[in-house]
């Protein structure tokens, strides 16, 4: 069975289904990629699969089997308690999800805390440090002694990784989680998502608009269209096979050093 | 490739200081010197925070160097005032990363291309119909889209009509800040096709900011690479992937994931994070992470230097015309 079992969904706004018939599964340890064009309902489904979706938005047909369990049918308690546990999710600017007057430091032990109902403040700022660290950034005690602006965009997204993998979920949700970075640092942050899954086995589901990083990351590629699944497979399948003419024009935009030149 | 009797704009030895706290001073651009040619495109490239933004605000008058001069046909703009700055904006005009921010919500499309040619009454009120018409369709958009508003546009669609407005003046050069960053890659596309097809048409020069190695190699003709307020190499957009010779540069495109990559290297990255701007290494600005440091790089700053025809490194590892 897989860890992750998404069938037939239909997700609507104010009763405007905006993804329709989406299906998809996820083993442990593999990662998949959700591609396309804004607005093609992406973040939608992630959200969906979170039990987090914003504006009234609703799953209104199909189920969604978390270790075969149907998620749909949770209730808030549940929810509150694999939220973070066993399902978590990163976004585009971590950072803009922190509150600006506080500490990281403040903002992440209440975190554990809300998690973990027994430990003190001081056990969770040791172990909010432990983590900040194994997420490799230098000197987790300055860390969480900053406020989110003292820190630059790749370490607040680290920061975020740092939270999100607190309680080493099996799922992994990832929002754009490197389209608000440089180049040097998406490919740091990359890397540290790659080494989750090997050193935890952490599944991932990555949404992004860049076909280099779903092509570098992921063992499944979805690509999606008005709400729709246009197209699926592995890499090489994506890259080199697929006679799908939207997947074309999605390959070719992609601008490929040393390839196609407009001047 | 590029024409000195072409030269339209050039930037001297222009450095930019902010004042920070603790009386420490922020330098944000270090001694720059850029040229920029009639009818082609120079991209500057850099991570966040590097200086692009500050440099490019010099070209379109929005700031002023600390020192340096900024040369337009040979005129320093950076001592122009009053009535001959107005003047002077004609000639350059600018796009930013969002224009739904930058124009007034309430104003409908053809206001707002219409805007800067009723400031210099270059039209008469009774003639913006016609003129917004004129300019949508050079943006490829239809003409009734100017009883719109921004707000219910695509980004692509805002991006199209930014365009219109920068060069319904007619300017010779025109400066876009990640004018396609917050657009999808199939959207960017049709921008940066628009874009050289109107450059090949009115041969507009473009100073195009970007992060993006990989877009901005794809278009421009002449790439600068900036790091800590330095540029550290300038070289023809065709040769970034063969010829780029700065350990920052190649850095910067061994980290681009490219469909067509090896994808069975290891993506590579610089693991350490930029130093801030206040605490920049006296040496070569990148020597802190450069795994290629000399003794002499944490001493002396090394300057630009022609190695090649078009191409100019500032790396102790390149001191000379026969370069390696
Ligand atoms: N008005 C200002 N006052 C003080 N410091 C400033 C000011 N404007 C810019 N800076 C500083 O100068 C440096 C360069 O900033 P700049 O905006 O030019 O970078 P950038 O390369 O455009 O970055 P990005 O890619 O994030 O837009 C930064 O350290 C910034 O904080
Ligand atoms: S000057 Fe030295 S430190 Fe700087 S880039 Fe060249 S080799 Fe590296
Ligand atoms: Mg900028």
């Amino acid at each position: 069975m897989a860890m992750l079992e998404v069938k037939n969904i239909t997700i609507s706004y104010q009763n405007r289904p905006t993804v329709m018939d989406f299906s998809m599964s996820l083993e442990k340890g593999q990662i998949c990629s959700l591609v396309g064009e804004s607005g093609s309902g992406k973040t939608t489904v992630i959200r969906a699969i979170f039990g987090l979706l914003a504006g009234g938005g609703k799953v209104t047909e199909g189920e969604i089997l978390f270790e075969g369990e149907s998620l749909l049918a949770y209730n808030k308690e549940q929810w509150r308690r694999l939220r973070g546990s066993d399902i978590s999710m990163i976004f585009q600017d971590s950072g803009a999800m922190m509150n600006p007057t506080r500490r990281v430091g403040g903002a992440y032990t209440e975190y554990i805390r809300t998690h973990e109902k027994n430990i003190s403040k001081k056990d969770a700022a040791k172990k909010g440090i432990e983590m900040l660290e194994r997420m490799r950034l230098p000197s987790g005690d300055n860390v969480m002694r900053s406020y989110p602006f003292q820190l630059s965009g790749g370490m607040r997204q680290r920061v975020g990784i740092a939270m999100g993998m607190t309680y080493q979920p099996k799922l992994l949700l990832a929002d754009e989680p490197t389209s608000a970075l440089d180049v040097t640092t998406q490919a740091q942050i990359v890397r540290q998502m790659m080494e989750l899954r090997e050193n935890y086995g952490t599944s991932i589901i990555v949404v992004t608009h860049n076909l280099g990083v779903a092509a570098y990351m992921s063992d499944h590629i979805i690509v999606m269209r008005n709400g729709k699944i246009e197209d699926q497979g592995d890499r090489d399948y994506m890259l080199y096979h697929s006679e799908n003419e939207y997947t074309h024009k999605l390959l070719e935009a992609v601008p490929s050093i040393g390839g196609k030149r407009y001047v | 490739m590029f024409d000195e009797k072409d030269l339209i704009l050039e930037a001297k030895h222009v450095t930019r200081r902010f004042p920070a706290a603790k009386g420490k001073v922020l330098v944000a651009n270090n001694d720059i010197n850029l040229k920029f040619y009639k009818g082609k495109t120079l991209g500057l490239v850099g991570e966040s925070g590097c200086g692009k933004s500050t440099f490019m605000r010099f070209l379109v008058s929005l700031d002023k160097p600390s020192e340096g001069e900024i040369l337009y046909k040979g005129q320093d703009i950076t001592k122009l005032k009053g009535e001959k700055l107005r003047q002077h904006r004609q000639n350059i005009q600018m796009v930013f990363q969002d224009p739904a921010q930058s124009f007034n919500p309430k104003m409908k499309i053809r206001d707002v291309i219409c805007e800067p040619l009723l400031n210099f009454k270059r039209i008469t009120p009774a003639q913006k119909k016609e003129t917004a018409t004129k300019l949508l369709e050079m943006v490829e958009l239809p003409g009734e889209m100017q009883d719109r508003f921004m707000h219910n546009m695509s980004g692509g669609q805002r991006q199209r009509v930014a365009i219109a407005r920068a060069l319904a003046l007619e300017p010779e050069m025109i400066v876009m800040d990640e004018a396609t960053s917050a657009l999808d890659v199939s959207v960017q596309k049709t921008i940066i096709e628009l874009i050289t097809k109107l450059q090949r048409e009115k041969n507009i020069t473009i100073g195009f900011i970007c992060h993006d190695i990989g877009l901005i190699q794809s278009f421009a003709h002449q790439v600068a690479v900036m790091y800590l307020g330095n540029i550290v190499e300038v070289l023809p957009g065709e040769a970034i992937g063969t010829e780029a010779k700065h350990p920052y540069t190649k850095a910067l495109l061994a980290s681009v994931f490219d469909i067509k990559m090896d994808f069975t290297k290891k993506i590579e990255s610089i693991e350490s994070e930029i130093p801030s701007p206040l605490d920049a290494p006296p040496g070569c600005p990148f020597c802190d992470r450069c795994d290629q440091c000399m003794e002499i790089c944490k001493k002396e700053r090394p300057l630009l230097k022609e190695i090649a025809p078009d191409h100019e490194v500032a790396c102790h590892l390149f001191s000379g015309k026969d370069g390696e």
